[in-house]
């Protein structure tokens, strides 16, 4: 990796000719999550992740060598930090990505896509989409990634452990009472997950009903009446991880709930229920033990 | 030559009463209507929200002034005391402060398009909140206190701009408020980009004008800023009429041109700052409010003016029960509902006149 | 009676006025005639302290207009100028009333009283707009809103009227009517009026007393006869005009003479 003599092009780059960046590639066809058919190199020694998710998992299945460029938001493991930052979807740093010559980006999001991916296909620089919704989403992800990276025992043998993780949690909680939870992503304004957001399948496995399961969008401003009509008997504060210290009250509408009056008020990593990676199972069992501490008693 | 060439065309606005001018007594009678239909859309509007409420047992315990619980449970009592009812009097003192700033700012700047909004003052003063955030998030006094002194040097900012050798023309104005609003929104942009992910969806939101914020504290503070700027700018009322007439002209008349120009400035960034602080930048009400209660109630700014004050507090009322009600138990940021009423409102009303 | 003495105003280096005197008398129109940059205009804001002079003094009943707060130099001090572009929807009596400010008890709020209402009327009278009082200003014809702004300047019971252009937008037979009015102010109530006009004729007319302006400067000053002389005329407007006596009024009658009709 030559990262010290990388260049940092201008913005608004112009369209070049061919420059692909190996000599004879054979490559393979995949199938991203957004239905888009990747031409994708067999051998990739140079990948840019776009999320943090994404790098995780890289990391997860042995392939953080091939790992030339990352988000500012890319901190786990300790080693994503020393990996040059590009930017993220939203502030992109398009000169730095391409300057890079990776093979392969991956991103973890289906919006604002298709500004970037045309400008970097036409720089002939493959892009793959994954869009995990749920727990099986990250271990489709994984083994997408393990294919492509070419570490598929890897990723198998991740993938499976994990799974095994899980289910011994599902089977835990298996003849538990469902505990109704209120997930509160920021306190003013009040912000929660709704039936598209990733950790709400976490906590339908973890044995918690998310009283706002069944509210459309992934991240919905939530009315303060009816959280505090829903009096939910737990509540979820994530924090301490990239939020830092925040969220860590709980909000106004909720504080005469019965979560709060018998104390079970969980603060966890936010990052363990963000992030579609391999930690999610982390926050799955940390949710669980919280939610149902008896059931884990042994 | 007859003694009257001019056109025999109706007068294009409605002066109820067959009056020629505004007196006291018009505007007594225009003010306590304006108020008792305030107060029903109190009363309504605490009826209305994303959870049910039995109507009979609300209304009862409204009328009692919350001190019989009227056999609502003690969840629906909070809802409707702790929830409903802070934030429908939020409102009303946002859209009576940002109202009331129009209609002076219109008056003293001769010029019906003058506005908080269009004008930059209420991104001055969200960028004096975004600062309080970030360097004193912990006291709250801080936001109100910055966003002030943001209005007021946006106002600043744009009075300079426009101050050419002709006095401030309208169209020198419109040209320096797009100037400062654009500069302080690019501002904003890049403080945002700063922000996480997270942060960035919730200031997002904020920006496009948010009632939900719970400070306790802040709400009667809020209210009062918003009487005492009414008040002392309707005392400013006749003056304001002459200086709407032409700031020579209202010199020549014996007005003190300076010192009402420094009491208005003054007052409308307070009030402008106060409703910024509590509640993002809510668009339109300066705009549209003040423009029809000079259609329909005369340009005269002592009726005018507390006319304005009345209806942008129905106004914003209305629109942020649409705001918590429309897509509930989601909300819609309020900003966004004044904006869809407020801007084919105007359309209608520009080409009224 | 408002007095200016030895009045010079200058922008940076630009003298606009120099050293003109006025005095303004009880029951006598003034005119200031002179070509355009002459500084009558600059001159007149001097007279009710829209100007602050670079030297000289102007004094309202013996004081300094500095020392004078807004509203009494208001009560006793109306200026007619053009009027500024109407904004807003305003009734020609609420237009009126404003005349009335000056006079309201308290420094800004209040309501106009029956008497305020007595006044307005009664000038609306005098100004024939009466039948127009619940019109809207802007549904007047030019002629009519101009004479709306005399009827303000007169509402305010002023004792000095200070007039920019009055008869620019007007007609013949308006002009004449407005400095009729004018006129009529003057002798019955022994107002003072300074009438700055570019029709020559016009000054002549109706002032007692006219000054004549170049370049900031008086270049003489006392009655009609005295100043709208041909010599003096040539040498401030560089025409050639020939003075003679009104057949009727008697007044000085200016006309000008193009080389054309030198031909003849």
């Amino acid at each position: 990796m030559c990262l010290g003599l990388t260049l940092v092009l201008p913005f608004g780059c112009s369209r070049r000719e061919n420059s692909t960046p190996q000599t004879s590639q054979t490559f393979r066809e995949v199938t991203d999550d957004a239905g888009r058919r990747v031409a994708v190199p067999f051998r990739i020694d140079r990948i840019i992740s776009l999320a943090p998710n994404l790098t995780e998992i890289i990391y997860a299945i042995g392939a953080g060598d091939s790992l030339v460029g990352d988000t500012s938001y890319c901190d786990y493991p300790p080693a994503a930090k020393t990996v040059e930052k590009v930017g993220d979807t939203l502030h992109p740093s398009m000169g730095k990505r391409i300057a890079l010559r990776p093979q392969l980006v991956v991103v973890s999001t289906a919006s604002q896509l298709e500004v970037f991916t045309h400008q970097l296909e036409t720089q002939n620089i493959a892009v793959f989409v994954t869009n995990p919704h749920d727990l099986e989403g990250v271990f489709r992800s994984i083994n997408q990634l393990g294919t492509i990276l070419d570490h598929d025992d890897q990723a198998r043998q991740l993938v499976g452990q994990l799974r095994s993780r899980t289910a011994a949690v599902e089977a835990a909680v298996k003849t538990t009472q469902p505990v109704r939870v209120f997930y509160q992503l920021s306190a003013e304004p009040l912000y929660t997950a709704g039936r598209d957001a990733f950790v709400t399948d976490l906590i339908r496995r973890a044995g918690g009903l998310s009283v706002t399961a069944g509210v459309s969008g992934a991240w919905p401003k939530y009315s303060a009446e009816s959280a505090l009509a829903a009096r939910p008997e737990a509540i979820i504060l994530p924090t301490g991880g990239s939020m830092g210290a925040g969220n860590a009250t709980v909000a106004e509408p909720l504080q005469r709930s019965p979560a709060v009056e018998q104390g079970k008020v969980y603060r966890i990593n936010d990052d363990h229920l963000v992030r579609p990676g391999p930690r999610a199972v982390d926050g799955l069992e940390e949710m669980a033990r919280s939610l149902h501490p008896d059931a884990f008693k042994l | 030559m007859t003694t009257s060439e001019s056109s025999h065309s109706r007068a294009s606005t409605v002066y109820f009463g067959s009056s020629n001018r505004t007196t006291l007594r018009k505007t007594f009678i225009a003010c306590a209507v304006l108020s008792g239909a305030l107060l029903l859309v109190v009363i309504l509007m605490s009826l209305v929200g994303s959870e049910r409420l039995p109507a009979g047992a609300s209304l009862c315990a409204l009328l009692s002034f919350g001190r019989s619980q009227c056999t609502l449970t003690s969840d629906q009592f909070d809802i409707l005391f702790q929830i409903r009812l802070p934030r429908i009097l939020l409102a009303a003192a946002v859209g009576g402060s940002l109202a009331t700033a129009g209609a002076s700012y219109q008056a003293l700047l001769r010029n019906p398009l003058a506005e908080p909004y269009l004008l930059g003052i209420s991104n001055g003063a969200a960028v004096g909140t975004m600062i309080a955030l970030v360097f004193f998030g912990a006291t709250e006094w801080s936001r109100p206190l910055l966003a002030f002194v943001g209005a007021l040097l946006a106002t600043l900012a744009v009075y300079r701009l426009a101050r050419g050798r002709a006095g401030a023309t309208p169209e020198r104005l419109v040209l320096a408020g797009v100037i400062v609003t654009t500069f302080l929104s690019s501002v904003i942009v890049f403080v945002t980009t700063l922000m996480d992910a997270t942060r960035i969806r919730s200031f997002t939101f904020w920006l496009l004008g948010d009632l939900s914020g719970t400070s306790k504290n802040l709400l009667p503070v809020a209210i009062a800023i918003a009487v005492v700027g009414t008040v002392v700018l309707t005392a400013n009322a006749r003056s304001l009429n002459l200086l709407m007439l032409g700031e020579r002209d209202a010199f020549d008349l014996g007005v003190e041109v300076g010192r009402v120009r420094i009491v208005v400035f003054l007052v409308a960034s307070l009030l402008v700052g106060s409703s910024v602080a509590a509640s993002g930048s809510v668009g339109y009400v300066g705009l549209v409010v003040p423009h029809l209660a000079r259609l329909s109630l005369g340009s005269d700014n002592r009726l005018s003016i507390p006319a304005a004050a009345l209806g942008g507090a129905l106004f914003v009322i209305v629109a942020d029960t649409a705001a918590r009600t429309l897509i509930a138990p989601r909300e819609l940021p309020v900003g966004a509902i004044t904006a869809l009423i407020g801007a084919p409102l105007f359309i209608y009303l520009l080409k009224r006149t | 009676m408002l007095e200016a003495r030895d009045l010079t105003i200058k922008y940076g280096e630009r003298v606009a006025v120099a050293n003109v005197s006025l005095t303004l008398a009880p029951g006598q129109i003034s005119a200031i005639i002179g070509p355009n940059g002459a500084g009558k205009s600059t001159f007149l804001q001097a007279l009710n302290g829209q100007l602050g002079p670079t030297s000289g003094v102007v004094l309202l009943d013996g004081q300094p207009l500095e020392k004078l707060n807004r509203r009494t130099i208001g009560r006793r001090i109306a200026v007619v100028a053009q009027e500024a572009e109407l904004r807003f929807p305003i009734t020609v009596l609420e237009f009126v009333l404003g005349g009335r400010f000056a006079w309201a008890a308290s420094a800004s709020w209040g309501w106009e009283t029956e008497h305020d209402i007595d006044v307005a009327n009664a000038v609306l009278h005098e100004t024939e707009l009466f039948e127009l009082s619940g019109r809207l200003m802007n549904e007047l014809s030019g002629g009519e809103r101009q004479r709306a702004v005399l009827a303000r300047a007169l509402a305010t019971e002023a004792v000095v009227l200070l007039l920019d252009e009055p008869t620019a937008n007007l007609d013949i037979s308006h002009q004449s009517t407005l400095l009729a009015l004018v006129r009529g102010r003057c002798d019955n109530h022994g107002a003072s009026a300074l009438v700055v006009t570019h029709d020559i004729n016009l000054a002549a007319q109706f002032a007692d007393n006219v000054l004549l302006m170049k370049d900031g400067h008086t270049i003489s000053s006392g009655r009609p006869e005295e100043v709208l002389t041909p010599g003096l005329l040539r040498d401030v407007f560089e025409v050639i005009v020939l003075v003679d006596a009104h057949p009727i009024t008697g007044v000085p009658r200016i006309t000008t003479v193009h080389e054309t009709h030198r031909q003849v």
